[in-house]
């Protein structure tokens, strides 16, 4: 196992602005950074520990029934980040609501398994689910810095922009709403694929 | 082993699904009181917010225990049908606020809490909560009554998945803050609910400032508390 | 509620592309050509609208606390709610399955041009977030599930057909060259869904 391993889900082979996989659930939770933070967490660690589980399984899954398996185990999961939510940080499970069963049908998850966990073994699946999500949770991140910074002022519910910019206060400052609509999101998310292959040209679609 | 014939694919499932849902029976049940935990502390700090208990400034007390100071400051709970009656034997704090919102949709016997509240100054509140559609999901909320029966002490709302920034600006103390004071009759007199008005309510007895972008949020919250409050004016002492 | 109102409010108001993200994945991969994207579309509206009833049978029935008190009163107090998504997801992987191998064996013409989307659509984020919502919102009656699987299922149906048709006149189109495609994708997707806001203030 080398640095690619690591290196390239982050980046050349990011699985938002590269593969497109796992857009589905995850926008609508980038409003503010802290669900981004918690949704990039849970995706990291379902992914990690689904695609070691899938892969200790790998030589006895029927192949007719294989999808099947692979979302049981998947939810699994799921369900478990579900539950220590609820009752370890109500807070943030009541913020994500949904979102955190739509993790089961990120594709990232089955895309990693489909792809990496089937065929290898148990270490390097784990290091490798585990990193597709940190690269995705980074993506998260960075679109949640923005539109939390502009829609709101804030970072991580801290006032970042000092009230005295405020038109409110006199200043000559507003909050930006259009940031915190979805659609927002998406067009965030096109300017940070547009960015990333403005400097590595080798993925520019032709 | 020959992976695919039937009978191990059928054999191999069900160990899965049985192992699978095992362990997660285990978890569910082990923090099931935790998690039960949670949403009554977090119903009983809806409770004491909304009667200003536990705040300094408007904000939430990060440090207060809100169970104590419901158990210290809730002196009574009952529950009225659709007429204002009182009705025996059922416990006001374990009322489903959703099924009683369907029944004042579909029709059905009423069951509505109302909370009797103790506050430092001595004066004794009336809690009463409401519940209702915003505009994704579900919306609820718990709006204190002075023993006057018109004015507003305070209010608290929540949202099951409002649009945060937008609709979900209705759980900032901001917004709820606003009904610190309002009261539940219009300038002639006659019971009202609180108007939630678009572009400055000014000093307009019972109106406070829509959230700007969620027209469709604030007419439901206002919808909402008029619908409870209907209900309810028939206790408030008037 | 009325049946009207859910069906119009889930194809336009709540859209699962433009207000959810959901289905995005797919979505994405499969707007480059209209005539693909139809196909996926309907595999939706037909998956979409069968196993939301479904789901909503089995949440009812089977998980919700108290549900099993049909069997018998002392189930009254069991709550299987925290095995919900693991049915659901269960639920639409075997009717998938189902159907493409039924497809398969009966209409290969069929199976030729839906059948390569149907393995794709147990991960659409779509379909299970459909039951989810479903869940959520409590509707009241298995009619009710039908016609917001139904009316969800058209929905995504105009979003991806929509995406695809303008994604075919783009390929003409001198765009900034590390935008092309996916960026540019994302970017039109934002738009489409600003658009599509304007649908929220019907009063339905």
């Amino acid at each position: 196992m080398d640095k690619e391993t690591y290196l390239k889900p982050l980046f050349k082979g990011n699985p938002i602005t590269v593969l497109v996989l796992g857009i589905c659930s995850s926008l609508a939770v980038t409003v503010q950074l802290k669900g981004a933070l918690v949704m990039a967490l849970s995706v990291t660690l379902v992914t990690a520990f689904s695609s070691l589980f899938i892969s200790l399984l790998r030589n006895t899954i029927p192949n007719r029934v294989r999808i099947i398996v692979q979302l049981v185990v998947v939810a699994m999961f799921v369900i478990l980040i579900d539950q220590a939510l609820k009752a370890f940080s109500y807070d943030t499970s009541k913020m994500l609501s949904v979102y955190i069963g739509l993790i089961i049908t990120n594709c990232i998850i089955m895309g990693r398994i489909e792809a990496f966990a089937l065929g290898n073994k148990p270490w390097p699946s784990f290091v490798d689910g585990a990193f597709n999500g940190l690269g995705y949770g980074m993506i998260l991140v960075i679109v949640a810095f923005f539109r939390e910074l502009f829609g709101s002022g804030t970072l991580l519910g801290f006032q970042v922009i000092p009230e005295s910019w405020y038109i409110e206060n006199g200043g000559w400052y507003a909050n930006n709403g259009l940031m915190i609509l979805p659609p927002m999101a998406l067009i965030l998310l096109g300017c940070v694929v547009w960015v990333h292959r403005a400097i590595d040209k080798e993925l520019q679609e032709q | 082993m020959n992976t695919n014939s039937n009978i191990y694919t059928i054999i191999y499932t069900t160990i899965l699904v049985v192992i699978v849902a095992a362990i997660l029976a285990i978890v569910a049940t082990a923090l099931k009181p935790r998690q039960r935990a949670n949403v009554e502390l977090e119903q009983m700090k809806s409770i004491m917010l909304s009667a200003n208990i536990g705040e300094t400034n408007g904000q939430p007390d990060k440090k207060a225990d809100y169970k104590k100071l419901y158990q210290q400051h809730i002196v009574n709970t009952y529950v009225i049908d659709g007429n204002g009656n009182k009705v025996d034997g059922v416990d006001a704090f374990s009322v489903d606020l959703k099924s009683q919102y369907e029944a004042i949709k579909n029709g059905g016997n009423l069951t509505l809490p109302v909370y009797e509240c103790k506050a430092d100054d001595g004066s004794t509140l009336t809690i009463l909560p409401c519940y209702g559609a915003g505009l994704w999901g579900a919306i609820w909320g718990y709006i204190s009554v002075e023993p006057d029966g018109e004015t507003i002490r305070g209010a608290l709302f929540s949202h099951a998945s409002e649009t945060p920034g937008l609709g979900g600006e209705i759980a900032e103390p901001w917004f709820y803050n606003q009904f610190d004071g309002k009261k539940l009759e219009d300038a002639s007199g006659a019971f009202s609910s609180v108007k939630i008005v678009k572009g400055g309510a000014g000093s307009n007895q019972n109106g406070v400032d829509a959230i700007s972008g969620a027209t469709i949020t604030s007419r439901s919250l206002q919808n909402t508390i008029e619908q409870w409050m209907n209900y309810y004016k028939q206790i408030l002492g008037e | 509620m009325d049946y009207i109102n859910i069906f119009i409010k889930s194809i336009f108001v709540e859209n699962m592309v433009f207000s959810f993200f959901l289905g995005m994945c797919s979505y994405l991969a499969v707007s480059k050509n209209v005539k693909t994207a139809t196909g996926l579309g309907l595999a939706v509206i037909f998956v979409l609208g069968i196993t939301l009833p479904l789901n909503y049978v089995l949440y009812e029935y089977v998980l919700k606390a108290g549900a099993l008190s049909w069997l018998s009163p002392n189930l009254a107090n069991v709550d299987l709610s925290f095995l919900s998504y693991i049915v659901y997801i269960a639920m639409i992987a075997t009717f998938v399955q189902i159907v493409e191998m039924f497809v398969e064996k009966f209409s290969p013409g069929l199976y030729s041009s839906l059948g390569i989307f149907l393995p794709l659509i147990a991960v659409n984020c779509a379909i299970l977030g459909g039951s989810l919502f479903m869940q959520e919102r409590g509707y009241s009656n298995v009619g009710e599930a039908f016609t917001f699987g139904l009316g969800s299922g058209i929905g995504w149906f105009l979003a991806i057909v929509a995406m695809a048709a303008i994604r075919e006149k783009l390929a003409y189109s001198n765009v900034p060259k590390p935008l092309k495609g996916l960026g540019l994708a994302f970017i039109i997707t934002g738009l489409m869904g600003i658009a599509f806001m304007s649908f929220m203030g019907f009063q339905l």
